[in-house]
């Protein structure tokens, strides 16, 4: 009851100054806000107006309006969610297999520190090779379509997950270790009582740029050789001269991509300091 | 009281790449029973070395190491170990960060260690902060955690290496005066090594003095205060007797 009463006249004696600093938070806030939105709604705007008006050339640069018809169009075609749903699902499956096995993979080199030195070389050189030259190797090894565009995507990501978390695994504090030694823990409890959980703030990092890597994979599989899919939408669309689509697809893409980022991002609230 | 801890002319060296390291030559002390003994010696002496051989982390190159009669082996189950840091762990609450050590050794489903730890948190303060995160408890507490996490495993001998030097001065000697209650209303032997003279002579009933790598005993003091806590015993008239005493010794 006490503490309930210093808390209510806590709240009335409130001094200036702190009244004045919450109030430029706020305005702060309201500022940043308007300032997105502002930026939204000036550069669809103009856009429009100079493609309606003809200082650019709406067939080249399209404009909102015609984006916006020309995705109602392919919605109702039927065509556009089998492209987005070929995109999404190649996007995902290879997010998590890259994720899994990238993580996986960089437990075995933790385990073992004579593998992580053998293999030292060899990451250093897949680290640094770019993955699309290996694009025509895939297409003869697994077939166009779905299946390349999931390995192409795997690929881009797998490397950098194993080698961020190999990373955060082997950073951790060698007190702690020795903490655990002292307490008899075996590996497997080091590893799971300690180096894992230690690690988690590391890992939804790494699921964050997963998430803008996948989608590069994806699109690049989609560009070497696909039949469906946004990617193949927009290599479609340049080849046809229809501009309208590449920008309505990279407008999906957009959409996609955060929504997606959107999904992990509460983890990274809940987890990190 | 008879010896807990015996060392019979412990040698160690290191081997880098480079060279060998002879960082212990012969080393002989003994603790008793009960006692608070510390081991104060210039930095690189090879203090932290010495703990890691009586923890069994370590493998003595020649010379013994006698607990209770048995030799150490290897992790050694007997002893607890409480570090510079806490090293409590972020994603677990202060319960889980206590049975931590049962935990790993299958204990946890054990009453009798589970109400021990209980007890021992209620003894301390600190059972209202059972399901906190350590995040939310003062350098103090997290520190007093840690003591009672090494505790729970009920080892026959307590390890302190550093463990105020990440304190602030205020907070520290609170802590030390804390930490030495609970090792002895638990009735715990304890040996710290520290670079800190005053550490040292306020918690201790012996101290250990050794010289520069390869570093061997120079001299052991047997301290005897009126002082009940160390921070009493800071105020002794003979404490400062002693700090010239042991300074001149360290130089």
């Amino acid at each position: 009851m006490k503490l309930k009463m210093t808390k209510k006249t806590k709240n009335i004696s409130y001094s200036k100054a702190r009244k004045q600093y919450l109030r430029k938070i706020k305005k702060d806030k309201v500022w940043v806000l308007f300032g997105q939105i502002a930026i939204f709604v000036c550069f669809l705007g103009l856009w429009q107006l100079f493609a309606d008006f003809g200082v650019i050339d709406a067939f080249f640069f399209s404009s909102p309006s015609r984006i916006v018809s020309t995705i109602i169009d392919l919605a109702k075609g039927g065509n556009l969610w089998i492209h987005i749903w070929t995109s999404l699902y190649e996007t995902i499956i290879g997010f998590i297999i890259a994720t899994l096995l990238g993580v996986i993979i960089a437990i075995l080199l933790w385990w073992s520190e004579k593998l992580r030195r053998i293999m030292e070389p060899y990451l250093i050189i897949l680290n640094s090779l770019p993955k699309i030259a290996l694009g025509p190797m895939i297409i003869l090894w697994v077939g166009s379509g779905t299946g390349a565009t999931i390995v192409m995507c795997v690929l881009i990501c797998i490397v950098i997950t194993t080698i961020s978390m190999l990373n955060a695994f082997i950073s951790c504090d060698s007190d702690k270790l020795l903490l655990m030694k002292s307490m008899h823990a075996n590996k497997f409890q080091i590893l799971f009582k300690l180096i894992l959980p230690n690690a988690l703030p590391d890992f939804i990092s790494v699921l964050k740029i997963n998430v803008g890597m996948s989608w590069v994979g994806t699109i690049m599989g989609e560009y070497l050789s696909s039949k469906a899919g946004l990617g193949y939408l927009i290599n479609y669309g340049s080849q046809i001269l229809k501009l309208d689509i590449v920008m309505a697809s990279i407008t999906l893409l957009c959409i996609l991509a955060a929504g997606m980022y959107l999904l992990v991002s509460p983890f990274e609230k809940r987890y990190k300091k | 009281m008879t010896n807990l801890l015996e060392f019979k002319n412990v040698k160690y060296f290191y081997q880098t790449k480079e060279s060998e390291i002879n960082a212990l030559d012969d080393i002989s002390f003994s603790i008793k029973e009960r006692d608070f003994s510390s081991i104060v010696g210039p930095s690189g002496c090879g203090k932290t070395t010495i703990l890691s051989l009586t923890a069994g982390l370590l493998v003595p190159s020649d010379g013994e190491i006698i607990l209770n009669g048995k030799p150490i082996q290897k992790n050694d189950s007997r002893i607890g170990y409480m570090f510079q840091r806490d090293h409590l762990f972020e994603w677990r609450t202060i319960w889980q960060n206590i049975i931590l050590g049962l935990e790993l050794q299958k204990m946890n489903k054990n009453p009798e260690n589970l109400a021990f730890a209980e007890e021992l948190l209620k003894k301390y303060d600190l059972y209202n902060f059972k399901n906190k995160k350590p995040r939310q408890l003062s350098g103090g507490m997290r520190q007093r955690v840690a003591l009672i996490r090494t505790l729970v495993l009920e080892p026959e001998l307590l390890l302190l290496d550093e463990p105020f030097s990440a304190l602030d001065f205020q907070t520290r000697l609170k802590v030390c005066d804390d930490v030495y209650d609970i090792i002895k209303s638990e009735k715990k032997t304890a040996l710290l090594v520290t670079h800190d003279i005053s550490e040292a002579l306020s918690m201790s009933d012996k101290i250990i003095i050794l010289t520069k790598r390869p570093s061997h005993v120079k001299d052991i003091v047997d301290i005897s205060f009126e002082g009940a806590s160390p921070l009493a015993k800071r105020e002794d008239k003979e404490f400062g007797k002693y700090f010239e005493m042991i300074w001149r010794n360290l130089v």
